[in-house]
């Protein structure tokens, strides 16, 4: 069988919500969303609040059927090949629940064996998992009484009892310690890595999206805006650099006038200045400056950070 | 399909008798389902055939309908948790993450819920014979088996409409787990005959198994069955219920996927 070069791929994918009295209230979740995530690539959905996000991951992972488009994952599509999809897939999700009064080896049993895991297999596979994800010491504790971190891990452990080729992440580290969420991003690396598994996840946190993702996709209003490195976003979404000065005199007159500067700002001692373009405008700032006997005590130049390019398209 | 699909086929099937018997095990609810109702219905209805001082065979006729409404409700209870389960959890959309079919859930609950039924009659069949004489095999051990068979086959169905019905609808359906066996039951001439019945509660009446079922196991006890072949009757009739609550339930879950229900019962 020829191997899919693409793990996923989705082409306009629309879905509307519709509820209320004769389900005449309609939302719109999804606008037309395409996306193409190569195999063993780790891939970002970032976007506010009712971006579309989720709604998206459920299409790509047979939980919910679109009103129009298509997708595929390995080839297969989500809509006519569900079945057989998703003995290659699987999900974790930052609010996760489980049975509650299952033990976590008795959770990732009654998965394992949906999954066609039996025997010695599903006991190793359990094992294995229980210790990887440090739940040993909570064997005998039920579901419900385990702490936000452990249910989050055993989350994770249960998205891995059937080693996907794809594993969708939707929020893997909502509201944990930030330690957890540290060990938790370790553990996605590790499975890409190790395994080529192919990882679409959902973050409010930029930090995660830039340590983790190769790609990274922002979505906002059932719409895909803008899509690529975390450094080609910041290029192609060209909010501008920011030339942070320490100056005697604090904020000189008429500097925000300066050709190419789009902003300043009194931060403090300092002042920020957005400018288009650090390199080409910084020896101009400076000179001006220098013109009007203004003393630059510090001088630092700064690309905007994902969370600019966040709130810049988000707006 | 190959060898090692069966298994695979099996082992889904198993896991959700797996999951209930877990469930079953570690909740005193469970326990209560298992004993204490069905201990109270055949307690109060024994009694009650005491106070009107009927004959055996009229004990037999109204004690066989205890026993039925009382399997029938364990079994189809079963069959409802494979969804409810998820649905109190809100844990649904896992077990559709995977790749598990209407049979395995259905099946595979229905095993567990056979199990518990048997465990019922067999309670009630006790205190039965030793508080009111009942002769609980007086039907004949065929007889017997072929309409707990019957009992379990009419639970599959019911359950199978408790978890489209979830599956549709959400929490607000939920009850229907408990009334529904109820409804059904009271059709198919539970403590009398459906002669009793309303001419077109009795059309009614005829497309329900258990009227069947209830009517086989009576003629062992000397009341003549409505019908020349009851058992085939009602076993033909389970089959085509099976089949349609099957469909009805693959159809729920597919809509549930298109309005996005599946989701919202989840996280």
């Amino acid at each position: 069988m020829p191997v899919a070069p693409l793990a996923v791929e989705a082409r306009d994918l629309a879905k509307t919500f519709r509820s209320g009295w004769l389900r005449r209230r309609e939302t719109a979740a999804l606008r037309g969303a395409s996306l193409r995530v190569p195999r063993g690539a780790i891939f970002g959905l970032l976007g506010p609040n009712g971006a579309g996000k989720t709604t998206l991951l459920s299409i790509l992972a047979t939980l919910l059927l679109p009103d129009s488009g298509s997708a595929t994952i390995l080839g297969h599509d989500v809509v006519r090949d569900a079945f057989a999809i998703r003995r290659r897939l699987n999900m974790a999700s930052g609010n996760a629940s489980f049975v509650w009064s299952l033990r976590p080896a008795e959770v990732l049993s009654f998965y394992g064996r949906l999954y066609g895991l039996h025997g010695r297999a599903l006991r190793r596979r359990v094992g294995e998992l229980l210790e990887r994800f440090e739940l040993l010491p909570h064997l005998k504790t039920e579901y419900n009484e385990l702490s936000t971190g452990l249910k989050q891990r055993l989350a994770l452990a249960k998205a891995l009892l059937n080693d996907p080729e794809v594993l969708f992440l939707d929020e893997p580290t909502l509201g944990l310690d930030p330690d957890v969420s540290i060990r938790i991003r370790s553990q996605i690396g590790e499975l890409r890595r190790e395994r080529g598994t192919t990882i679409i996840l959902t973050t409010h946190y930029m930090r995660e999206a830039e340590e983790l993702c190769d790609r990274i996709a922002f979505i906002k209003s059932g719409r895909i805006l803008a899509e690529g490195s975390a450094d080609e976003l910041k290029r192609q979404i060209r909010i501008g650099d920011v030339v942070a000065l320490r100056l005697d005199p604090a904020v000189p007159a008429g500097l925000a006038e300066l050709p190419g500067v789009l902003s300043v700002q009194a931060r403090g001692e300092r002042v920020e200045c957005t400018v288009d373009s650090s390199e080409k405008r910084l020896p101009d700032i400076l000179k001006w400056l220098c013109d009007r006997g203004v003393l630059v005590r510090d001088c630092q130049v700064r690309e905007p950070d994902l969370e600019e390019v966040f709130v810049e398209l988000a707006r | 399909m190959p060898a090692e699909s069966w298994a695979a086929e099996w082992v889904r099937l198993t896991a959700f008798a797996y999951r209930n018997l877990i469930m079953a095990r570690r909740n005193v609810f469970f326990v209560f389902e298992l004993t204490f109702w069905p201990g109270v219905a055949m307690l109060s209805h024994g009694l009650l055939t005491r106070f009107l001082d009927l004959t055996p065979e009229m004990t037999a006729f109204i004690l066989v309908g205890t026993i039925a409404l009382s399997a029938v409700q364990v079994c189809q209870l079963d069959v409802a948790y494979a969804v409810l389960f998820d649905i109190w959890s809100k844990s649904m959309k896992h077990q559709f993450l995977t790749p598990v079919r209407v049979h395995h859930l259905a099946l595979g609950s229905w095993l567990v819920g056979v199990g518990r039924g048997v465990v019922v009659w067999a309670l009630m069949a006790l205190i039965g014979g030793r508080a009111f004489g009942f002769d609980f095999i007086g039907a004949g051990p065929l007889r017997v088996v072929l309409f707990l068979l019957g009992c379990f086959l009419t639970a599959l169905v019911i359950g199978l409409l408790v978890c489209a019905l979830v599956v549709l609808f959400g929490t607000r359906a939920e009850t229907s787990a408990w009334a529904a066996v109820n409804f059904f039951v009271m059709l198919a001439g539970i403590y009398y005959p459906i002669s009793v019945l309303p001419g077109w509660v009795q059309a009614i009446s005829a497309a329900i198994p258990l009227t069947y079922f209830l009517d086989g196991i009576r003629a062992g006890y000397g009341f003549p069955p409505a019908s020349a072949y009851p058992f085939a009757t009602g076993f033909a009739l389970s089959l085509l219920y099976v089949i349609l609550a099957h469909w009805a339930l693959a159809a729920a879950i597919t809509r549930s996927r298109r309005t996005g229900l599946l989701l919202k019962l989840s996280e």
